[in-house]
């Protein structure tokens, strides 16, 4: 069921079976039937912890999404709320409690995720609803298990909390959710970081270990070095347009909470004789994690090499079946037979990866995509970061989406460090402009939070960034890459080149460019309980951007 | 039994032969085990400490007699015999507690059961109540109770009991109370402060606070302290926004506005939190907060978001004029001039809405062309165009769109011959194109470039015309490009022409 959780290096399905308990466990407080009433946000996380069958096994009978007014009738004892601590919601609940029917009264309780909040208790104790809840709760969801390699607090928002309405929240949980894995897989010896959310994170986990002092666990530890990275030190990175196949799939699909939604004309399940009728009109809804073989193999690759990729693994799949030609013995059909139900799901895989695959071909092969990479690039590069770009010019007249030429145009004041104040007041106009003049708040915005700035006087230090990191790689191998540069066939994401650093020959190495880059950094050991060191080779880092 | 086995151990005391004899009783029928048990048990009974050893000291009158070879059960045959040692080493170690607090100095005289009954917690309790300290943590230690339950919970009472002596002075007891406390776990010092600030030594319990790692700790007593402005730090130092928000709520009922607003600005994070919460619960203080820092800049963008709310054109347009003055205060020029502009374009499309019926109030600039040269009101579009110093390739773009779009292909001919166009024709090409207009798209091949000529012939599907345009200008790449779009069987010559150009460019 959560088979992708155990391929990484460190088991992480103990978190989630951690954060399954801490579920099944307050699910049985509320005794009796009961109906979920959800924050819509919160469905998406929680999938990745628990599917329906969980809720239904511990008398979860109905779900609704939370909205104003009356909660629909459903025959059950309770009604509990699964929501974030946020006062627009209590005013919401406490309407649904307030207009709930006095005859069949039904017992309300919260689960608040990921904390408790005294503001939120207050709240609905000046709407005169405290009273009505047998339980209050909460239910600490922080670092959720996304793949056997990746947790994510999946919290879309932060970035914008942090630096733009100077809201730290997201940081809280964040150094929370690290305590919570240091008392599973044990204390991280090695914390380093970079920049002003990671040291605040760093200084309230060894705040927080003080708090526990006393209660330390005695687990070996799993993970040698955690890092933790602001950021606003890499700007660059999610700015410039993913090349990998699951990079590619997020681009132009956009993946939430581990699904993706897909036109479905390509999806169509092909019967003989019905022609092209019936066609879904749903989107197709896939899970994409590690746990589907084919995509493991290929979701990292450079989309250049995922074609060969396909093929080849549609050569083995035919060989496979081809095989029942080969079988003669009653024993050899047997075991054919006993394979069938894996080559049948790895077709059906290879099937709907080839449709996702061909999708994607459409867009890379276009020239509008071809030339907006080669902008790209050039910028990544340094070419002509100081003029007024013409492409973008061109894209802007044509008004092509915005989103498009924003992240262009924050690109190159990334890569410019600051564009000069003529050419960032010509690129503001057209936008405004052309796209509307409420945009001047998005604009403000993005200069808020460092993405889009005028030049200072400072030197242009990216270059030298570049050159010492080696951002940029001429000679990128799609197919069989040697070096991260790949993913975005020729830039080395500058995060990606900071933990190779640390990991070898250590931060020591690029002071001068640690020094360019914005917010402090630095090194924190957390003591072991003596007789815990471990003996392993390769050590495990955890990486933690803020 | 144990009566025998007391009595042997007795006589083996005073190196008597006789034990002999009254072990291998005991052995005979087997009972060796149980003997020793209650052996033990009534160890436990016995207070005096000399009959205690004398009932415990089996063990080793068993090894004083190994050498002789008598029948002599050593430990590990005691254990053969199903006898847990645990159960005598725990004897012994009650018993050395039991004989400890009863000696007169302390005077609490339990027998082993009162003991048993009232666990070692309770025995400890008593130890503190009678302020007993050094020998309850004694006790822990050597019972090897868990520092929470035990040590630390005896500090705990010790420093509660400290901070209410009143001839010592704070620094004193709270320097005592931090070395005495520096390695136990889990200590609560706010529950010592607690205890100091309610037998009236506020300035201890400030003191003492300092200690507690647990800043949420420290929160609700400095706030009962009316010590605001450290609660509101140590909340802030907490990194619990939950926290901050509630200190700040409490401050905000309890001090006067100006006070409170004061108080917000001395601590940035508290300030912008307070900001969050406006923004979503109470835009007026917003504003108040905006207007006590001259946040000018801010004042302007909250105007701007303001006007987005408000329906009427007169209303919108004055919240406008009060964002472009915030502006110029904030010396942002750039904004001014870009909401003077707004406010310019509004009143415009407000303007034609009345005398056209076309909807536009709200459109972006670009939008409001399109539209009135959608509908055929040309000269109102160049008005704009002019009016706003529309970069003229953008609205050449623009207009192609708005035409081709419009199908109006006369008029998009006669714009196209009006001056040479900036964005070249290449994109008057591809638009007919793309409105599946190949005549129209011809029209303005001969215009182009030579350097788009492959890709304008290429576009109107002109396999001749790219192939001699690219041989013309002997460049490899583009030949190529025609190349691969050529099909074998109907452009057989002009691929062996291209082939043959292709070679002789390379050769170049």
């Amino acid at each position: 069921m959560a088979s992708h959780l155990f391929c990484g290096r460190v088991n992480l399905n103990i978190l989630r079976e951690a954060a399954r308990k801490d579920l099944r466990e307050f699910l049985d407080k509320c005794s009796g039937s009961k109906a979920i009433v959800w924050d819509e946000y919160l469905t998406g996380p929680f999938g990745l912890i628990a599917q329906y069958s969980l809720l239904k096994e511990h008398e979860v009978e109905k779900m609704f999404t939370l909205k104003g007014g009356r909660i629909p009738s459903a025959a059950v004892k309770n009604i509990v709320f699964f929501v974030r601590p946020r006062l627009e919601l209590m005013d919401i609940i406490a309407e649904n409690v307030a207009s709930e029917d006095k005859l069949h009264p039904r017992d309300f309780h919260i689960l608040f995720v990921p904390r408790r909040s005294l503001l939120c208790e207050q709240r609905l104790k000046e709407k005169g609803v405290l009273n009505s809840f047998t339980n209050i709760d909460e239910y600490i969801l922080d670092l959720i298990p996304y793949d056997g390699d990746l947790l994510s607090m999946e919290s879309e928002s932060s970035f914008r909390e942090c630096y733009l309405e100077s809201d730290q929240t997201s940081l809280y949980h964040a150094a929370k959710g690290l305590m919570t894995l240091q008392a599973l897989y044990g204390t991280i010896p090695q914390i380093f970081g970079k920049g002003e959310c990671a040291r605040h994170v760093a200084n309230m986990m060894l705040r927080m270990k003080r708090e526990f002092a006393g209660s330390h666990t005695q687990i070996l530890p799993v993970f040698d070095t955690l890092l933790l990275l602001d950021r606003n030190v890499d700007l660059l990175t999610p700015l410039a347009t993913q090349l990998t196949y699951e990079g590619l799939i997020d681009e132009i699909f956009s993946i939430t909470n581990g699904y993706v939604k897909l036109p479905p004309e390509k999806f169509a399940q092909k019967k003989q004789g019905e022609g092209g009728k019936d066609l879904p009109t749903e989107p197709k809804k896939l899970q994409l994690n590690s746990a589907e073989e084919l995509y493991a193999e290929i979701r990292d690759k450079n989309f250049n090499a995922v074609g060969a990729a396909l093929s080849k693994k549609a050569k083995v799949i035919s060989a496979a079946f081809e095989e029942r030609h080969n079988a003669k013995t009653v024993g050899e059909i047997k075991q054919f037979v006993s394979q069938l139900p894996h080559m049948q799901a790895a077709r059906s895989s290879l099937a709907n990866h080839t449709s996702i695959a061909e999708l994607i071909k459409d867009i890379t092969t276009s020239e509008d995509f071809f030339d907006s990479l080669t902008v790209e690039q050039e910028f990544m590069t340094g070419v002509d970061t100081d003029k007024v770009s013409t492409y973008i010019e061109d894209c802007v007249a044509q008004k092509d989406p915005l989103i498009k030429i924003l992240r262009l145009v924050c690109m190159q004041s990334v890569c410019n460090n600051g564009l000069k104040q003529k050419v960032l007041d010509f690129y503001k106009r057209e936008i405004l402009q052309t796209y509307g003049y409420k945009h001047i708040l998005t604009l403000k915005n993005l200069e808020k939070v460092g993405l889009l700035k005028p030049q200072s006087t400072m030197r242009n230090n990216y270059p030298t960034i570049r050159k010492t990191l080696k951002l940029w790689m001429e000679d990128t191998n799609e197919q069989n890459p040697n070096d991260i540069s790949y993913v975005y066939s020729g830039y080395a994401p500058l995060s990606v080149r900071l933990t190779q650093v640390l990991a070898r020959p250590g931060w020591r190495s690029i002071e001068e460019v640690l020094k360019m880059l914005p917010g402090p950094h630095f090194e924190e050991r957390q003591q072991v309980p003596t007789g815990l060191h471990k003996k392993r080779n390769k050590p495990v880092i955890l990486v933690k951007s803020a | 039994m144990a009566g025998i086995l007391y009595l042997m151990a007795f006589v083996l005391q005073k190196e008597s032969q006789k034990a002999d004899e009254y072990l291998r009783e005991i052995k005979e029928q087997s009972l060796l085990s149980e003997a020793v048990r209650q052996c033990v048990e009534a160890a436990g009974h016995e207070h005096e400490p000399e009959t205690q050893k004398t009932l415990l000291r089996r063990h080793f009158t068993y090894r004083r007699n190994d050498n002789t070879h008598w029948f002599t059960p050593s430990l590990s045959q005691l254990l053969s015999l199903n006898f847990p040692p645990e159960q005598f080493v725990s004897m012994c170690r009650d018993l050395r507690v039991l004989n400890a607090v009863r000696d007169y100095t302390v005077g609490i005289p339990l027998t082993h059961t009162q003991f048993k009954q009232m666990t070692v917690q309770v025995l400890i309790d008593r130890l503190v109540y009678r302020k007993l300290y050094p020998l309850a943590i004694e006790v822990c230690r050597y019972l090897k109770t868990p520092e929470y339950q035990g040590v630390s919970r005896v500090l705990k009472h010790w420093a509660c009991y400290k901070v209410q002596q009143k001839e010592e002075s704070d620094e004193v007891i709270a320097k005592a109370v931090s070395v005495k406390l520096a390695d136990a776990a889990g200590i609560s010092y706010s529950e010592i402060a607690t205890k100091a600030y309610e037998s009236g030594r506020t300035e201890l319990a400030i003191k003492l606070l300092e200690f507690e790692p647990r800043s949420g700790e420290q929160v609700p007593l400095l706030l009962k302290m009316k010590k605001s402005p450290l609660a509101l730090s140590k909340a802030i130092e907490s990194g619990d926004t939950d926290l901050v928000y509630t200190v700040v709520m409490y401050l905000k009922n309890e001090l006067n506005r100006g006070d409170f607003f004061m108080m917000l600005r001395n601590q940035p994070v508290a300030l912008s939190l307070y900001k969050q919460f406006c923004k979503h619960q109470e835009q007026d203080t917003l504003k108040d907060l905006f207007n006590q820092d001259d946040d000018h800049e801010e004042l302007g963008n909250f105007y701007v978001k303001a006007s987005y709310k408000d329906q009427r054109l007169e209303a919108r347009v004055a919240l406008l004029q009060s964002a472009v003055d915030e502006y110029y205060k904030a010396k942002n020029d750039f904004s001014a001039k870009t909401t003077e502009d707004e406010m310019r374009l509004l009143r415009f499309q407000r303007k034609l809405e009345e005398e056209k019926g076309e909807q536009l109030v709200g459109f972006s600039l670009h939008d409001t062309m399109t539209t009135l040269l959608s509908v055929g009101l040309h000269k109102h579009a160049e008005q704009l165009y002019k009016d706003f110093r529309v970069p003229d390739k953008r609205f050449w773009w623009l207009k192609l769109k708005a035409l081709a779009e419009k199908e109006d292909w006369e008029e998009l001919e006669k714009f196209g011959k009006t001056k040479k166009s900036p964005i070249g024709y290449l994109p008057f090409v591809e638009v007919c194109i793309k409105h599946h207009n190949k005549y129209e798209a011809k029209k303005y091949v001969s215009k182009v470039t030579p350097e788009q000529k492959v890709k304008a012939h290429l576009a109107v599907g002109d396999m001749e015309g790219a192939a001699e345009a690219a041989i013309e200008r002997r460049n490899e790449s583009e030949i190529s490009t025609v190349l691969s779009r050529c099909s074998a069987t109907t452009d057989h010559l002009l691929m062996e022409r291209l082939n043959r150009a292709k070679a002789t460019a390379v050769k170049k």
